[in-house]
This record gives C-alpha cells, structure tokens and sequence, in this order.
C-alpha cells in the first residue's frame, strides 16, 4: 500500500538496538536488592530441624577438651580446630618481651621496635622518623609516638582516645621495685607516658608494659628481641631480661627459652 | 547473609544450646517478625543473634527466649549490664578478667534477643568507650569476641547508631589481622559489614582506616563461615557508588583467583556473597571487568545458573553476567570463541531464568537478553531460534509491567540491526519482525502503547513503527489496524508529551491518512 507522503518523517525515533547499562545503585535493580535483604533477614530467627539435633551432640562433646601442650598456657580447647586457633593467636604473634599479643605481624612488629629495641630508639634520639604509620599501605613514618598518633586522627580518623601503647596498671609492690632501679630517662622518653607511675596488674595475661618501657631505657648488650616466644606469660616473669636488670631477682624464669633472631 | 532460608546466620549452627521449645518459639516469632519487615527492607546490616563462636552458652539462654518483653524492662536491664561493665572495666587484680566477660556477656545477650534490640539505651549509658576499651590488644579471646558481637549489633541499628561505633573501627580492623583468632576476626568483620553497609561516608572512613586488605585476605580459604562473613562485609564495603573501593580491592594480591575459585567451587552461601563482590566490580571496575572476563568468568557465572536454584545466588550471578554482557560487546565475543556450546548455554541458561517463577530473575534475564540481541546479527539468530522465543512471547502477554517492558526491549532488538555510525534508519530484519509479529505480540506492544509509563509508551510506538514499515505487502497496517493501534496511538493526540504526541501522530498521518483503504 503505497503511502504518498514522503520518507522524510525528521525527528522520528526509530528503534535503534542500544545496549543498555545500569549503575549498581539504578533503580532498575531495586527489587532484585529488596530480594537480598528480605532473605537475609529472615534466617536470623529460625532453627531448623538439623541445627537443633545438633546442639544435643555438642552438649555431649563439651567435655572432651584438649589441654594446650604450651608450657605455662593453662588454655583447654573444646576441639583440634580450636586448637590451631588458639595456637595461631596466642603462641605465634605474642611479644617474647612483655607477652602482649597482636593480630598481626605487622603490628607486633611495630610493637617490638618501638617498646623494646634501644637501637630504635636511639635512631629516634638522632631524629630520624622512626614511628611507623599504623594503616597498612600508608607508608609514612614519624619523629615521634605523638606525631604518629596525631598523623592517625588526622588523616585516618582514629579516635582521640585510641593508644596503641597502653598503659596499665602495675601493683603497689611492683610500683616500689620500679622506683628503687629507676634509671634517668633519656631525652626522647619524654614523648611517652610516665613509665614509673603506673602499676602493673600482675595477673593479667598481657601487662607488663609499665616495667618494659622501663626496661627500655636502660641499655642492653643483646639486640633485638625475639619475634617468636614459646609459653604463655601471665605477668609473672620474662622470658628475655636484658642483663643490666638481672640484679633484680626473676620471679619466674622461664622453663622454654625463648627463641633469638 | 545470604542463606535460602535453611541454613542459618551462623557461622556453627550447633554454638547456641537452644531446646526444641525455645525453636518453635523463635519459628513464631519470625512470623510476627516478618509483618515489621517493611521497615527493615533497605537494610544492609544483620543482626547477630548467635555469635560466631558461641563459647559458652548455657541452658539460661532458653528460659531468656522473651518474646513479649516490654522493651522499657530491657531497656533499664541494659543500662544496668553498661554500668556493670564500667564497673569490671575499671576493676583490677584477680577475677577482673572474669568479670568483665561476665559483664560483656550480659550486654551482648540483652542485644541478640530481639528483632529491635535496646541499642539507644546502651548507647546512652555510654557502652561504647567501654567496648573499645575490651578490644584493646592482648585482650583474651573470649573478650574480645563478646565486645566485637556487642558492636556488631549495635552497628546493625539506624544510622546514628551505626555511626556511632567510629571510635571502635580501628581496633576491629585491627583485630581482622592474620594472628587473630577466626572467630574473633570474623565477629569484627561482621560489625564492620555492618558498618560499611550504612552508608558511602562510613565507607570512605572504613577505607581510610585501611579496612580492605586485611577483609580481602580472608577470602582466601577455601571455606568455613569467616570466608562468607568477610565476603558480605567486603561486598558492603566496595557497593559504591563511587568506585575507588573496587578499584582497591581489583588491586589486591590473588583477589581475582580467589574469587573465580569461590565462583567455580564453594558452597552456594560462600558464592553468593563472593557473586555480590562481582557485582560491584563489573559494575565500577573496568580493571576488575577485564581481568575477570579473562579468567573465564562467564563461563562460571553460566554453569552456576544452570545448576544452582537458590535464589539468593541466582539473582547476584545474573546481575553479574548481566553487567559484563552490558559493558562489553566483546565478552560476547569471547564466549563465541570459547565455542559454541557455552554460548547457546548463555541463551539457555537465560530461558531458565525466564521459567522461574521469581519476578526478578524474569526481568533481569530479560534484560540481559535485551543486550545480547543489541548485539550481531549472529546472536540475534541465536536468540530467535532459541527455546527462548516462546518464552518471550507469552511473557509479553502476561507478565507484570516491568518485565514486559524488559521483554519488549529483547524483541524489537532481535528486529533491527544494530545501527553502525550514523544511518538515518536502522534495517529491519524482516525475518524476525514477520516470525514475532505472527507469534502475536503485537498486542502486547499497543498495550504498552497505552501504559502511563513515557518509556514504555516510546517503545510500543516504535515498534509500531517497525511493523507498519517493514512487515511485507503492507500488511503492517491492517494488523496494527486490526489490534486496535489506530485508537491506542489516536489517545495521544492531545498528550502532554510533545515527544509521544508526535511520534504518535506522524504515523497515524503517514500510514493511515486520507489514502488509507481506498486501495482495497
């Protein structure tokens, strides 16, 4: 049937098979997330038959522990898996110094250059920028422990009252015995906390940080501490003294050595 | 996280020693629960209700099943069990440690009872510092798995209360380091997702406190619940709009591997979060794209549509082939040098999801159809000939609105060839616009014609359009004649829209002018 206009129909949107994309927050995909969400939500109340057979067979199993081999570890794990747990975090990335244990390397790492190793701060009484940023991937580095600490509000929004070095707090006697061995402080120990004011709660499996940074002052003939340590300690002794404190009597002399670098 | 209802939320089902009674009592709550779900809808953020290690939880959780609780007594509990908590914070000597596990445990129970926990109340009496203060590093486990469950649900409540865990994120993520115990790790990746699934400006902190590498490495294991929990909060995490948290992630170490091994292998639950990142990467990452495509995702993303009939994984593997079909005309492309079988599978794959009786498969399929038959000549025929066509057609007729449209889209694309540079009018395929129309879809297409939907408006007349040009002998006019066009695109004559109306009446004027059935 012959149309007697012409083609010239300008303007015309003629179908024109496009690709069509959408960016993940389109409302084109508002239902398909409504979907993720209600799902999601809905496991949250429900038990089904199996789980709740087996909760009866852990109730029964519970008894059954395994005692960590670890001299001076009192830990009694529920199962093998456990286990392996408790060894990763307890027995590998603890301190060897003052027993204070870190969710990585990297920050026990940190942690030992900066609370037990004089070389380190002897870089940092020459005024080299020794104080790493805590962020993986930042790089930067400090003069000093408050310049590192301003660095991590101000540019990684830590909170005001995040401290990477913790005090805590030593008990009368301990406090006592500090006073008696004081040793003058160095210039750079001025950006840490007051060492011998605080106590050290003995009991507590990680805190000995008052008597360390202490410790640190003073010079030491060995270098580097250990990154390893075998044994948990629960504030009664070190493992590693440095020899010019040796005339104060060890409490507890460690019965695995720890291993040196 | 993402579940088919069966499983459940945690990590170890068994951790929580919940009798038969306190589970019926839980299935009715759901129910009850599932009526205040509306406002829950947008969330991003779980609740948890076991936590990921359970430890010791006694038979007293069972007789704790509250269901009617009024919330004002679980609130003053809660200000009690804070003030109990700064007690044993303070406290030292012996037994602190103990107390303040008991403490925390306390608190973290008043939070995992409801579906409405009393965050505002504990927020109040200050239990935020107080938590921060137990995850400090050295902490036992037991500690900080109590604290990090604390917060978890905390973050899991509106907006200012999740914002209000910032002065904890850096202990978390500190503690999502590689020497922490799973557990523990995984409880703080669970406050974090939450967290990150609040909002863009949480996230951007969450990155700048270097929250995704120490994530992204614990996808590496092959399984185990922290895998899933860290996948979910990575995917909140990189969810975007903006980008540089995806562009971050493509740039860690062995992600991509990790992810097309999750893909090829894991449990659906894993999948389904792992498909999520997907998403989002495709969708923001070129970088991303293109690796992916090259480790042979579609492939993966085709066998898990084929095999899987979970929802929950469905619909994030579909959005994923979906944006890399979308992105790339050459993904395509690789999948027909692949061979041929996976790309009839593609096409199969996707009837499959038109089969299913879930409304958001049908659409999204749709579109991805949409796109492939934007594409050659060759995967338009693909198409058209596929088990796919019979699928369309009914769609068009009896689906709901937005997959008619959606479908619409597949069919005049399989119509026209895809217009290179600059041609004035795209040729029609005549083979496929006569086979279509005489499947009978072209009432579906004046209907559309009539929707209040501009778009869809625009598409029916277009597709008008192709009938009365290109079906043969004429015949376009008497069929769209005959299915009541002429009065569907008559209505617009006085439309609002200057756009429609023209359309509309410039072929009511070409085609059925004064001329029209005088050459009968």
């Amino acid at each position: 049937m012959a149309m007697g206009m012409a083609v010239g129909e300008l303007g015309f949107p003629y179908w024109n098979p496009l690709r069509r994309r959408f960016p993940p927050d389109s409302p084109f995909f508002a239902s398909g997330n409504v979907e993720r969400e209600l799902l999601a939500k809905q496991v949250a109340l429900d038990f089904t038959e199996d789980e709740i057979t087996n909760l009866q067979t852990i109730v029964e199993t519970e008894s059954r522990r395994i005692s960590c081999p670890i001299v001076g570890c009192p830990e009694r794990l529920k199962s093998l898996d456990n286990f392996e747990d408790h060894y990763k975090t307890r027995h590998t990335a603890s301190c060897s110094v003052c027993s204070r244990v870190y969710p990585t390397s990297r920050l026990l790492s940190i942690h030992i250059s900066e609370a037990h190793d004089s070389f380190f701060q002897a870089k940092v009484a020459r005024g080299y920028d020794m104080y790493e940023c805590l962020v993986e991937g930042c790089g930067l580095k400090f003069k000093s422990y408050k310049a590192r600490h301003r660095h991590l509000i101000d540019k990684h929004k830590f909170p005001t009252t995040f401290e990477f070095f913790k005090r805590t707090q030593l008990s009368k006697k301990r406090r006592e015995k500090l006073q008696r061995q004081r040793v003058p402080k160095l210039k750079h120990e001025e950006d840490k906390e007051e060492a011998s004011s605080d106590a050290m709660e003995v009991e507590d499996k990680a805190s000995l940080d008052g008597l360390v940074s202490a410790l640190s002052t003073l010079t030491t003939s060995d270098t580097t501490p250990s990154n390893v340590s075998f044994g948990r300690r629960h504030g009664r002794g070190l493992t590693f003294v440095p020899r010019s404190v040796h005339r104060e009597k060890p409490t507890n002399s460690s019965s695995t050595p720890g291993s040196k670098t | 996280m993402a579940d088919d209802g069966s499983a459940s939320n945690r990590r170890d089902p068994i951790k929580s020693s919940v009798g038969n009674v306190a589970g019926q009592r839980r299935r009715q709550q759901a129910v009850t629960v599932a009526k205040e779900r509306r406002e829950l809808l947008v969330r991003a953020k779980r609740l948890c209700r076991v936590g990921t290690n359970g430890g010791d939880e006694d038979a007293r959780v069972e007789n704790e099943m509250m269901i009617d609780e009024e919330q004002p007594v679980l609130e003053a509990q809660t200000v009690k069990a804070v003030e109990e908590l700064k007690s044993a914070v303070q406290s030292q000597g012996k037994g602190a440690m103990q107390k303040r596990v008991t403490a925390l445990r306390e608190l973290r129970r008043l939070l995992s009872k409801s579906e409405f926990p009393p965050i505002d109340a504990a927020l109040s009496a200050g239990a935020v510092p107080l938590l921060v203060q137990c995850l400090s590093f050295g902490s036992p486990d037991e500690q900080l798995l109590e604290s990090a469950w604390c917060l978890t649900n905390i973050a899991a409540g509106k907006p200012e209360e999740t914002k209000a865990l910032l002065p904890a994120l850096p202990l978390l993520i500190a503690h999502l380091g590689e020497k922490s115990s799973a557990p523990v790790a995984e409880q703080c990746a669970w406050a974090i997702g939450n967290v990150a699934g609040e909002g863009e400006e949480l996230r951007n902190v969450l990155l700048s406190q270097g929250a995704l590498p120490p994530l992204a490495r614990m996808i590496f294991p092959d399984k185990g619940s922290t895998v899933r929990t860290a996948a979910w909060a990575l995917s909140n995490l990189i969810k975007g709009p903006e980008s540089k948290a995806a562009a971050q992630l493509v740039r860690a170490d062995g992600i991509v591997d990790a992810i097309l091994r999750h893909l090829k292998k894991t449990d659906e639950e894993i999948a389904t979060e792992i498909a999520w990142i997907v998403v989002y990467l495709s969708a923001l990452s070129d970088i991303a794209t293109s690796m992916l495509l090259k480790g042979g995702i579609l492939q993966l993303l085709v066998e898990r549509l084929a095999t899987s009939n979970s929802l929950q994984l469905l619909i994030p593997v579909l959005r994923s082939l979906g944006n890399f079909v979308s992105v790339d005309p050459k993904a395509m492309l690789t999948i027909l040098v692949g061979g041929q079988n996976t790309e009839e599978n593609v096409i199969n794959v996707l009837a499959k999801c038109l089969r299913s009786e879930h409304r958001v498969l049908k659409k999204e399929a749709a579109w991805v159809l949409s796109n492939i038959a934007a594409g050659s000549i060759e995967h338009k025929r693909m198409i058209h000939s596929s088990e796919a066509m019979p699928l369309l057609l009914r769609l068009l007729s009896t689906s709901p609105f937005d997959i008619k449209k959606e479908v619409a889209y597949v069919l005049g694309n399989l119509c026209v060839e895809s217009a290179e540079g600059g041609d004035a009018r795209p040729r029609i395929i005549q083979e496929h616009l006569v086979s279509i129309v005489s499947g009978g879809c072209l009432r579906g297409f004046i209907d559309l014609v009539r929707s209040p939907d501009i778009e869809a408006a625009r598409l029916g007349l277009q597709f008008i359009e192709l009938v009365l040009r290109g079906m043969p002998n004429g015949e376009g006019s008497k069929l769209v004649e005959g299915e009541d066009g002429i009065d569907a695109m008559e209505r617009f004559q006085f439309h609002e829209n200057e756009e429609l109306r023209v359309m509309a009446n410039s072929l009511v004027d070409k085609y059925f002018g004064e001329d029209y059935g005088i050459d009968e």
